[in-house]
């Protein structure tokens, strides 16, 4: 990915954080210097879908980090229940700035 | 300020793309049970509505009761109508796909109706557009499982809205 992606969430998981058409900045800069840490908010690809939660839960495994992630939005948001727990790899870029 | 005004400027430059916030991963699990269940609910408040009766002179007591069912059955015909649609846009925006409907063409017409006919039923107490919901519901039902080379069935619905439901033979 670029160092800096715009994307537009498309969904109302992420409520009241971030609201359904709204646009966000993510990069990729922030985790050249620092890994995820919970409560960041991720852009990721999972299931060939670009998708953007929170960072709920951090699991260091024999194979690496793995990172839970969820929807702000409790009532109306899939999670890592559903879709499973993510990678560094999956992940495109941290969520910096909102519009 | 400074930070804000390079983010905007970088935001015009950048082209945008979309994240999901929703569970549209897409997850597989489709079923257009809950369809047929909204639309027999449906059916039923519709009935319900129908059959609800007052005398001219009834008592300020019996108008409180009557008008309180009228807007229970009336809120949950609209919410039942209003699921139907969203299950059946799901199925169509997220588990039909283009060879489905080469093989199934009928669908477009089938989910334009259904749409047409959950709008219907909704603004309306009308139970022929109830009963012609549930009917191209089924008929969306009947293709869905044959999308999947699962064998489907009719059974008499075990609810008192009457009628039947389309399930897995498995």
């Amino acid at each position: 990915m670029l160092l800096f992606s715009l994307f537009k969430i498309e969904g109302h998981s992420m409520e009241p954080t971030i609201k359904n058409g709204q646009s966000v900045l993510a990069s990729s800069l922030p985790y050249f210097f620092s890994k995820p840490k919970m409560g960041d908010i991720v852009v990721f690809r999972k299931n060939e879908r670009v998708l953007m939660k929170r960072i709920t839960k951090i699991d260091q495994s024999d194979d690496g980090k793995k990172y839970f992630v969820k929807g702000d939005n409790e009532k109306d948001s899939m999670d890592s229940k559903r879709f499973g727990w993510i990678s560094k790899n999956d992940i495109i870029g941290k969520v910096i700035y909102t519009f | 300020m400074i930070m804000q005004r390079l983010f905007l400027l970088v935001s015009k430059i950048l082209p945008t793309q979309i994240a999901y916030g929703h569970c549209d991963i897409p997850c597989g699990i489709y079923d257009p049970h809950n369809a047929q269940m909204a639309a027999h609910t449906v059916i039923r408040m519709t009935n319900l509505i129908r059959d609800l009766k007052i005398d001219q002179n009834a008592s300020i007591e019996e108008r409180k009761k009557f008008i309180h069912a009228l807007s229970r059955y009336t809120k949950v015909k609209e919410e039942h109508a209003e699921i139907v649609k969203h299950e059946i846009r799901v199925l169509w925006g997220d588990y039909f796909k283009d060879e489905h409907l080469n093989k199934y063409p009928e669908l477009h017409d089938l989910v334009f109706k259904t749409m047409k006919l959950a709008s219907k039923a909704r603004q309306e107490v009308n139970i022929d557009a109830a009963n012609n919901l549930l009917e191209t519901v089924q008929e969306i039902a009947e293709i869905f499982w044959k999308t999947k080379s699962i064998k489907s069935t009719k059974i008499n619905a075990p609810y008192p809205s009457g009628g039947t439901i389309i399930i897995p033979k498995q």
